[in-house]
């Protein structure tokens, strides 16, 4: 059965060192090795920095399941047209986020409405599959 | 409604027509805006002061308006004042980041495009950081770090070193604890104080400890001049990697491109993967800045890619 951490911090770019630190931690906890921690931070670091550029919130969520070594991060809830574009739309040889993301996560999901979103991301260990 | 009324409300640059304003941009005007948008004096709601940020706005940018430029930079220097707050304990005087800060300001003021339809303090806000940020890093940022991190972050640039030729693989954090006798705790807050303030030299020593007899990370990357040759054909015109020097592009060529990971890169390119983890960042930072500003979507990728 899979843990949940919940989280809820301000949507301000100084706590984005805050989830950065808690999925760091929870990182180390399933063994991860450095190279998948440090991918797993970019890829949050970056959403979150696009998140924070483009939408007017007053809170970010971010809910983390584990199990297994699988860790699966849902952020959200998010509201802009142009963050799900970037989130799911690339340039051609272009690291935008979407490229970014998908470098650094095995899944990268958009779940909810056209109006209110959450963006998904899984990752399990390198050589581990789900 | 007489005639003149109706060309003020449909005129967007008539300040007559704005609620709560008095006429014309006189001193008075200039005075009620230095409280900023978020404070204001005078009890203007948020649609009013957008209002009045989109008509100053467009009387910079379709009439030259230096006068309106003025006040806009005016009247968002408490919010400047706020975000350099957020940085004043990291060892620079607060006066100082608030002058970096209000150039990050003007920048967003002079570059904004008013036909994107996005509010000013959005816009503003990220190019305001981020030109406070790009001051650490230039400036060779070095934070007020604990002496007992600093020291730890020496060592596990060390102990990764020696573990990842030794495991043949990326070492985790229990490893790294272990070896470089801490907790995984420490590990961790270490690796996070190297990420957020470690400001990253090419000419700086590759294993972060200094010193006059250290090679810089240019002599490292000197034998891989033919290798980023070839990659420039791929990738020079890529979206803001114009903005990067060769190097960082070929770092970030190897990471996104290849799909190297950075123990890969690093010992492909003699530095340390705590090293390459900066360099990766500062590097993204400046694509981010560059391609923010070009925003035209081309190709499609399925949302299910996995090409990690």
């Amino acid at each position: 059965m899979a843990e949940r951490i919940n989280l809820e911090v301000p949507a301000d770019p100084s706590a984005v060192d805050t989830v950065l630190t808690i999925v760091g931690g929870i990182s180390a906890r399933l063994d991860y090795s450095l190279d998948d921690l440090d991918d797993v931070r970019l890829a949050v670091e970056m959403l979150l920095g696009d998140a924070l550029e483009l939408e007017k919130l007053d809170t970010i969520a971010i809910r983390a399941e584990v199990a297994d070594g699988w860790m699966k991060l849902t952020a959200g809830p998010f509201r802009s047209a142009e963050l799900r574009r970037r989130v799911t739309i690339g340039r051609a040889d272009c690291i935008d986020l979407c490229l970014l993301l998908r470098r650094t996560m095995d899944a990268v999901t958009v779940e909810g409405d056209e109006a209110t979103y959450s963006v998904v991301l899984e990752r399990c260990p390198r050589g581990v599959s789900r | 409604m007489s005639a003149r009324d109706e060309r003020r409300t449909n005129d967007p640059l008539d300040l007559e027509a704005l609620p709560g304003q008095a006429g014309h941009l006189d001193d008075e005007d200039e005075q009620q805006g230095q409280s900023g948008p978020a404070a204001d004096p005078q009890g203007r709601g948020r649609d009013e002061s957008e209002k009045l940020d989109q008509y100053l706005l467009r009387r910079y940018h379709l009439y030259g308006d230096r006068k309106a430029r003025e006040q806009l930079i005016t009247m968002y220097l408490p919010l400047v004042r706020s975000l350099a707050r957020r940085y004043a304990s990291r060892g620079e005087h607060f006066d100082d980041l608030v002058q970096v800060g209000a150039i990050g300001l003007i920048k967003a003021i002079d570059r904004f495009d008013l036909s994107r339809g996005v509010e000013l303090t959005t816009y503003a806000t990220p190019n305001i950081v981020g030109e406070i940020k790009r001051y650490f890093r230039d400036k060779g940022w070095s934070v007020r770090v604990p002496r007992g991190l600093q020291e730890l972050n020496i060592r596990l640039n060390k102990v990764i070193d020696e573990l990842v030729p030794k495991l043949q693989r990326s070492p985790t954090i229990s490893e790294l604890a272990e070896a470089a006798n801490a907790t995984p705790e420490e590990v961790l807050e270490a690796l996070e104080t190297s990420q957020a303030y470690n400001s990253v030299s090419l000419q700086a020593s590759p294993n972060g400890e200094g010193g006059e007899e250290d090679a810089g990370l240019i002599d490292y990357l000197g034998g891989e001049e033919e290798a980023y040759d070839t990659m420039e054909d791929r990738t020079t015109l890529a979206p803001g990697f114009a903005k990067l020097d060769k190097r960082e592009r070929y770092i970030l060529h190897l990471r996104f491109f290849e799909g190297l990971t950075q123990s890969q890169i690093a010992e492909r390119v003699g530095i340390s993967q705590m090293h390459v983890s900066r360099l990766i960042r500062r590097s993204l930072e400046k694509l981010r800045e560059e391609i923010g500003e070009l925003d035209s979507p081309e190709i499609l990728r399925s949302s299910g890619d996995d090409d990690r």
